[in-house]
């Protein structure tokens, strides 16, 4: 098996995402409440949210409740991983000193 | 009378977007596509009004082409009869030959602009030869008198 690449393509969507996630990094959002935050819209945000898991920057994993007696259907929550931690505090670190990552 | 028929108006535009979301997601990667579905309609149910569902659920049309396109240029399995004895999936870039498909796109773009800018070449230069035919005949023509008028005072 090789190694993943955990390289991705940075757009100002994506730096936008990994902000929202960067505020509180252990928190678990879904993709209806990074949209609230980022404003960005669901054609843009769902292929940027896969693409970081697909690089190892996020997991995600369905809500843990029970959807009848909620009254609502479960949702997938995207959390950041150490990896994604790491690389994005990189990312930012880099924007801040002047030079792009 | 106007709020029933409201009422209808967003039924029917919550239902467009529960089709729009069922068929983005069929469109999807089959791995992807069960998933994708669950948490597109989950999210649906977090947008407050019907516009803003029927949004999201062009949206998520979107996403799936732009998903199924890095999807297809990422992880297409090649099948090797070595590679699949040992019980490997590799993964290849799909080749479109000798361009890339932005390349092929822009070239048939600069193609077709190509064509129809000779084609309308041509046509304006046939039209322009037809109607300047009948001119083409010599013809002498009469001398015309000059009368030299001189004003007075000058």
């Amino acid at each position: 098996m090789g190694k993943k690449d955990t390289n991705v393509r940075m757009s100002l969507q994506t730096l936008r995402v990994l902000e929202a996630f960067l505020e509180n990094p252990t928190v678990q959002l879904a993709g209806a409440e990074v949209h609230q935050r980022c404003g960005i819209a669901s054609g843009t945000l769902y292929p940027i949210l896969l693409r970081l898991e697909s690089a190892g920057w996020f997991v995600s994993q369905w809500e843990s409740i029970d959807p009848s007696s909620a009254g609502r259907p479960r949702r997938r929550l995207y959390r950041l991983t150490s990896t994604g931690l790491r690389r994005a505090s990189e990312v930012f670190a880099s924007f801040n000193r002047g030079v792009l990552a | 009378m106007s709020q029933r028929n409201e009422q209808s108006t967003q039924s029917r535009l919550e239902g467009v977007s529960h089709w729009l979301i069922h068929h983005a997601a069929r469109q999807a990667p089959e791995s992807l596509s069960s998933r994708l579905e669950e948490e597109w309609l989950a999210d649906l149910q977090c947008r407050s009004t019907a516009l803003s569902k029927l949004g999201h659920a062009l949206g998520c049309c979107w996403a799936t082409v732009v998903i199924v396109n890095e999807y297809s240029r990422v992880q297409v399995p090649a099948a090797s009869r070595v590679v699949a004895a040992k019980g490997y999936i590799t993964l290849a870039d799909r080749n479109f030959g000798y361009f890339s498909l932005r390349s092929g796109t822009l070239f048939l773009i600069l193609g077709l602009h190509a064509t129809l800018f000779c084609g309308l070449i041509t046509t304006l230069s046939l039209t322009r030869g037809l109607a300047a035919e009948p001119n083409l005949s010599n013809q002498v023509l009469n001398a015309v008198p000059i009368e030299i008028t001189v004003l007075p005072g000058r």
